[in-house]
């Protein structure tokens, strides 16, 4: 085989994150490609926790629709996810025997086919290795032998975690891991049907959204930050509150959302590079200030990650329901851009982007994110990171715009007037939320406001134009082609290739840019497109509509395929949207 | 070349001020510019954050870097500039309305962090600029437009709520006095951490010129007093004239040195975390990854 998906459910303590940690970190280690998705029950220890992981040996874009391999610690736990950890017909399920819930009466209907394999972690970790909390290891000896994981780069990263810091550790894990590849070889000497066949390659990095989009940042020359705690966004906060300080930049968590916002524009108007993020509670509050730094024109980032709403909705999963408020939230015509990283490294080159487009045009920008693109790991390619290079800088007046005469709204071909900071001689001014004229004199004036409101819009054109922000996939001449934003993108790009491995031709589009639409780019990759379909987690197909309300391009013939978040898109439901639009049917 | 001395006409702007004849701001204003001149501030090294309201207007009427933000939130947005930029001298204006009810939560957690700030606070016990509600700072019983039959809450008490809080700076002026106000806001600007400096600034409009009287009748300027500002229980009296004396503390009436501002903790916090790693280059960021 050249990929598994495996999937570890248990409770808090048992340590299932802990062993998906390690299945990725090693998988990376031998340069395969991984992808884990965490869940958890709404308690903040003990709870339920899942781990789902797929490891292959080409690259992936998806958590994979089906488990082939479940290793079950309690049934109890299990049974909170019978909603996202569907197995696939003839799976192994790998249980506790230490559960002694009949197998008939757990949660994995017969049709399924699966067959049950009682493993005594706890029993073997309990008296064999006298430390009961090690089963986790256990499991990970037994699936590494069944699954031909590389067992060397598993003891590797559980070297590098535990080896100097807790060396006693160490030695009880890497027991532990051999205690389970040996019950393997004395039980289940004839191994199982899922067994990986995959050479590695170079060594890949694994880490998080929120953290390649933090070290984004810090990478952009982020010096400010300031931040709420709050699901799923906080990792962001944690991780920049750790290494920010490190480059010389300072992280405040605020009282609450609205000083967050305003912080981090007192902090740009000085001057810095600065950031604010939460997700869809946090950035409904943020709404007022984001609208000043339209009106002031003052450079802003501010991270969405998208949770489920309306109001709490599910903090700890994912949707793409705030596009409206990214493109239309805070009172007025203000100008914004709304940025979507479509994968793990794409958080990284979004957070890039955002400041330079920030401080290149002096708006606030959006970070749309969501908790699916955020809170999973995936490996990343070092080389991929860095790739795309940009100069980030503010227009800042000359010497001879200072004085008197300098106007901080000055009337410019692009909008976009040169910017004086704080301490800079000559440039003192006066800025404000009130509509101003050149000067930043407030001015209660309709025709000040048509001539200012064009001023403030015309970087918009210019942003739509920037080259780059639109990623094709799949055949030049396709018939059909899916259109799609953000975390939406990999079941897309998944379900994209195997259209087309049933003769289907079709692509996949996945604009970086939401706002202001890249017409342009949009236009070009349509071209010859007979039909489109918009695939999206909204229910109410925000993004299928704005594109109706703002985009002229769109094939006559364009369709919705939209459903609530919660879970993830999976590449068989965008496949059978994909068939019906494309007018065939697909081949079982 | 020689240094051009500063004065108060340095400070001023030509943006028309659109206050009420009679208005207590002005005398804010004229302390604010006397006070920076006598500093010898740099016009360009000086930020004026304000909120909303008509007292919030004042950073447009001072030669400086003015930000007239949004309601209620001019302490974080001056608090993350002075954080950007710790060379700027920054002052914070607004009224009660803005500090006291919508900003409310700021002022409180202003005080807890101690940025570097001078806090100005006209508090004219009205919303002026919406034509006459109560305030959070009303007294009892008056008659405004929200209350037709009489204010029934009570008015809320700064100078007792920032001295609970830890304020190292508390002071009450009155734009009546400017040559005082000014020397409140020197030694504001001056103290090193966060500065309050509740200004009873009358609106002439909706509370009438009495409320110049009401001060003038009832105010006690604390110098004239053996009242010591380092003394935190004697300032918690201080605090409680009005109720306790129908008398209005005119001075500083808290002021202790030596706490840790925010820039103090800032710099801390980065010195203890290189202390634990140190990158040469951002790239270096990626190690963790591996």
């Amino acid at each position: 085989m050249q990929e598994v998906v495996l999937a570890i459910a248990g409770s808090g303590g048992d340590g299932v994150i802990t062993a998906g940690d390690f299945i990725t970190k090693s998988a990376a280690r031998k340069g395969l490609y991984a992808f884990m998705l965490k869940s958890y029950g709404p308690q903040i220890r003990g709870g339920e926790s899942s781990a789902r992981i797929r490891v292959s040996a080409e690259p992936i874009y998806s958590q994979g629709d089906y488990v082939d391999v479940l290793a079950v610690f309690s049934w109890k736990d299990f049974k909170r996810f019978t909603d996202e950890i569907e197995v696939r017909e003839n799976a192994v399920v790998l249980y506790d025997d230490a559960d002694k819930t009949p197998l008939e009466a757990v949660p994995i209907p017969p049709e399924k086919k699966a067959r049950f394999v009682g493993v005594p972690f706890k029993r073997l970790a309990s008296e064999e290795l006298k430390v009961p909390l090690a089963k986790n290891m256990v499991l990970l000896g037994v699936l590494a032998r069944l699954l031909n994981l590389p067992i060397d780069a598993l003891k590797d990263s559980v070297m590098q975690k535990f080896g100097r810091k807790r060396p006693e550790a160490a030695e009880v894990n890497i027991k532990a891991i051999d205690l389970g590849a040996r019950w393997v070889e004395e039980n289940l000497p004839e191994g199982i049907p899922y067994r990986l066949e995959a050479e590695g390659g170079e060594p890949k990095l694994v880490m998080t959204g929120n953290d390649a989009l933090a070290f984004g940042a810090i990478h952009a020359g982020v010096k400010f930050y300031s931040g709420y705690p709050i699901t799923p966004a906080s990792p962001i906060l944690e991780f920049l509150a750790r290494e920010l300080p490190r480059f010389g930049g300072a992280v405040i968590q605020t009282e609450d959302e609205l000083a967050a916002a305003a912080m981090a524009i007192g902090a740009s108007w000085a001057g810095a590079r600065a950031m604010t993020a939460s997700s869809g509670p946090g950035i409904s509050l943020k709404q007022e200030a984001i609208g000043l730094a339209a009106m002031a024109e003052i450079p802003l980032v501010v991270v969405n990650v998208q949770r489920t709403g309306p109001s709490t909705g599910i903090p700890s999963k994912t949707e793409q329901a705030d596009l409206f408020q990214a493109i239309g939230g805070t009172h007025g015509d203000a100008p914004r851009v709304v940025l979507a990283p479509a994968d793990v490294e794409d958080n990284f080159q979004v957070a890039v982007e955002a400041f330079y487009l920030a401080e290149k045009y002096q708006l606030p920008v959006y970070i749309l994110s969501d908790q699916f693109v955020a809170e999973r790991s995936e490996t990343v390619d070092e080389a991929v990171l860095f790739a795309r290079e940009r100069a980030i800088a503010r227009k800042l007046p000359s010497e001879a715009e200072l004085g008197e005469e300098y106007a901080r709204y000055k009337l410019t071909e692009d909008g976009v007037s040169p910017m004086a900071v704080p301490g800079m001689k000559g440039g003192q001014h006066y800025i404000s939320g009130l509509e101003h004229n050149e000067k930043g004199w407030p001015s209660s004036s309709g025709t000040l406001h048509q001539v200012m409101s064009e001023k403030r819009a015309r970087k918009l054109p210019l942003i739509a134009e920037e080259a780059g922000f639109v990623r094709i996939y799949g055949d030049g001449d396709a018939e059909l082609a899916v259109l799609a934003w953000g975390s939406s993108k990999g079941a897309v790009r998944e379900a994209v290739e195997r259209a087309r491995k049933q003769g289907m031709k079709v692509k996949a589009i996945v604009p970086q840019l939401l706002f202001p639409v890249p017409a342009r780019a949009l236009d070009e990759a349509l071209k010859g497109v007979e039909r489109a379909l918009v695939v999206e987690l909204s229910f109410t197909a925000q993004f299928y509509r704005y594109l109706r309300a703002f985009y002229d391009g769109l094939p006559k013939e364009t369709y919705s395929y939209a459903r609530a978040g919660g879970n993830p898109l999976r590449v068989d439901e965008v496949l059978a949207a994909i068939a019906e639009h494309y007018g065939k049917k697909v081949e079982a | 070349m020689e240094k051009v001395k500063l004065t108060a006409k340095d400070y001023k702007t030509q943006i028309p001020i659109v206050w009420c004849p009679g208005c207590g701001d002005f005398g804010v204003l004229a302390a604010i510019q006397q006070a920076v001149a006598d500093l010898q501030i740099p016009p360009e090294k000086l930020g004026v954050v304000s909120g909303i309201g008509c007292s919030s207007r004042i950073p447009g009427y001072i030669n400086a870097y003015g930000f007239n933000s949004i309601h209620g939130r001019p302490l974080p947005i001056a608090t993350g500039a002075k954080v950007a930029n710790p060379e700027l001298t920054m002052l914070v204006a607004g009224g009660d309305g803005d500090g006291y009810s919508i900003g409310t939560n700021h002022f409180v957690h202003a005080i807890r962090r101690n940025p570097d700030l001078t806090y100005i606070v006209m508090d004219n016990r009205i919303y002026g600029l919406t034509k006459g509600q109560v305030s959070p700072t009303t007294p009892t019983g008056d008659v405004t437009k929200t209350t037709p039959s009489g204010n029934p809450e009570r008015p809320l008490n700064p100078l007792a709520l920032a001295l609970e809080l830890g304020a190292t700076y508390i002071a009450q002026g009155f734009s009546g006095n400017v040559k005082h106000l000014k020397e409140l806001i020197k030694k504001g600007i001056a103290h090193k951490g966060f500065a309050l400096i509740n200004v009873l600034s009358p609106c002439v409009t909706f509370r009438g010129k009495q409320e110049y009287d009401y001060v003038r009748d009832h105010g006690v300027y604390l110098e004239d007093t053996d009242h010591d500002p380092s003394d935190w229980n004697a300032a918690h009296e201080v605090t409680q004239w009005m109720l306790t004396k129908n008398q209005v503390p005119l001075g500083i009436l808290y002021q202790v040195e030596g706490r840790k501002t925010l820039a103090d903790e800032i710099a801390e916090v980065q010195e203890r975390a290189r202390a634990k790693k140190v990158y040469r280059d951002v790239r270096e960021l990626i190690e963790q990854f591996r």
